[in-house]
């Protein structure tokens, strides 16, 4: 095969121990995470903390209050990962941001901390592509060489696979991530968004019996997910649907949330197997990668299992530590950037609501 | 046609004093990266007078004016706390690593 020719990797080896600060708040979640290359090839990671915005049952997060959250516990978190990684901010060779995607007002509070602390500590800033830095600690935690991504997430859902020095976008959804839709069904339901709404559903969905009929939408190499949401909220109205179980004289005939919960997954994540074996044929590659807030979720972890074992291939994926959004993957994302050269200058060190994964130069991959 | 507009309505001025002149040009240097949401009715000038950041606000009606003002001075608040906290830390002769 063509692609079997092994590229020398344009990254050279750190002739010094390399140190990087990742702060992420594109989202709900605030990271920083503290990172380590070593000239041996070795990864560390020497700090990872979260602080997530919990808002109550049947509410979304808001930019504004996101916002809010993240200049409150900023220093806090920072300070913890910081103490926790037991090094000095002297001693880090970077600060890393996200610079997108992402909700705006979330970025910028981050941004505005990050660029305080690199004029402080005079440290150069590197901007990172929120999608890159979840592709790039995956791909370090799990080993996966040449894998095929699937991104799923609240606020995207693609299917990337890399390709000279880019990570092309083979499939994504046509209208909402598989995230929101997930989270927007917990909401109707009024599952608690604590820990994370889709973790809700997951342990919902395994008490779930009935498959009930959604459509099943892919286009091609795309997907579409709002009918599916609308078809399952429809079904919380049907005279069948009983909000708090079935009672005693009901019959077989009936739906509880915990079938609708079962019944979403199903349909969306058969989807999204079938676009990724779909991307899968097309580059010859026998990895998956899954990264992603809801790459978390076992049962899709399990269902791409299935498929990629029938093809003689294997699923990576990491745990709710890599897999939900924190600040070392922006941290190690930065730092191979910043290795090969990359710098983000104070003046273009601006946040961007959309900043696709495929504008992104990948320098250090062959 | 905007610019005209905005020349009739009077400026509005504000003075944040800073420790130092060089953590009120930090400040000025971090908040003047972002643009205004609508630079087309929101005019925005940042300048460090010794330790005081002087930030003049050109608007176009006057709830434009506070909303401005209101973002500034969160933004303000967040650079001014993150100050405080690493200011002094920054400033300490870095051991060797």
């Amino acid at each position: 095969m063509p692609g079997r020719v092994k590229k020398r990797s344009p990254l050279k080896a750190p002739e010094r121990p390399y140190i990087a600060i990742g702060l992420e708040g594109s989202a709900n979640k605030l990271g920083v995470g503290i990172i380590k290359h070593s000239p041996d090839g070795s990864v560390d990671v020497l700090s990872n903390v979260r602080h997530t915005y919990i808002t109550p049952p049947g509410e979304g997060f808001l930019p504004r209050d996101t916002a809010q959250h993240h200049r409150e516990w900023a220093l806090t978190i920072i300070n913890d990962a910081v103490s926790k990684a037991g090094v000095s901010l002297h001693d880090v060779d970077c600060i890393c941001f996200t610079k997108g995607p992402g909700m705006g007002a979330p970025l910028v509070s981050v941004a505005l901390v990050a660029r305080t602390l690199s004029l402080l500590y005079n440290k150069p800033l590197v901007g990172v592509n929120h999608c890159v830095g979840h592709i790039e600690m995956g791909r370090e935690i799990t080993g996966a060489q040449n894998p095929v991504v699937l991104y799923v997430s609240g606020g995207n859902t693609q299917v990337i696979a890399y390709s000279q020095q880019c990570y092309r976008i083979f499939g994504e959804t046509l209208d909402i991530a598989v995230g929101n839709c997930l989270d927007r069904f917990a909401r109707v339901i009024n599952l608690s968004n604590d820990p994370s709404p889709g973790y809700n559903i997951e342990q919902e969905a395994k008490k779930g019996k009935r498959l009930l009929p959604l459509p099943y939408t892919t286009k091609g190499m795309d997907i579409s997910l709002s009918g599916i949401l609308t078809s399952t909220e429809a079904y919380t109205t049907d005279k069948r649907f009983r909000p708090n179980g079935p009672s005693a004289e009901d019959g077989e005939d009936i739906i509880t949330p915990q079938d609708l919960c079962f019944s979403l997954q199903e349909h969306v994540f058969a989807m999204l197997v079938e676009i990724t074996e779909r991307a899968m044929a097309h580059i010859g590659s026998k990895e998956v990668l899954i990264v992603g807030g809801v790459g978390c979720n076992e049962r899709l972890q399990e269902m791409m299992g299935v498929m990629a074992s029938e093809r003689g291939g294997k699923v990576f994926a990491t745990d709710e530590r890599y897999c939900i959004d924190n600040g070392i993957m922006i941290a190690q994302a930065g730092l191979l950037s910043y290795r090969m050269g990359y710098e983000t200058p104070l003046a273009k060190s601006t946040c961007t609501q959309r900043f696709r994964t495929d504008q992104v130069h990948v320098a250090w991959r062959a | 046609m905007t610019i005209s507009l905005l020349k009739k309505v009077p400026s509005s001025t504000m003075q944040i004093p800073f420790a130092n002149e060089k953590h009120a040009t930090i400040a000025k240097q971090v908040i003047d990266v972002d643009r205004e949401l609508q630079p087309e009715v929101v005019k925005r000038t940042l300048t460090v007078q010794g330790n005081i950041l002087v930030a003049t606000f050109t608007t176009l009606t006057v709830r434009l004016a506070r909303l401005t003002a209101n973002a500034f001075l969160e933004n303000v608040d967040l650079v001014v706390r993150t100050i405080g906290e690493f200011g002094e830390d920054a400033e300490r002769v870095p051991s060797s690593r």
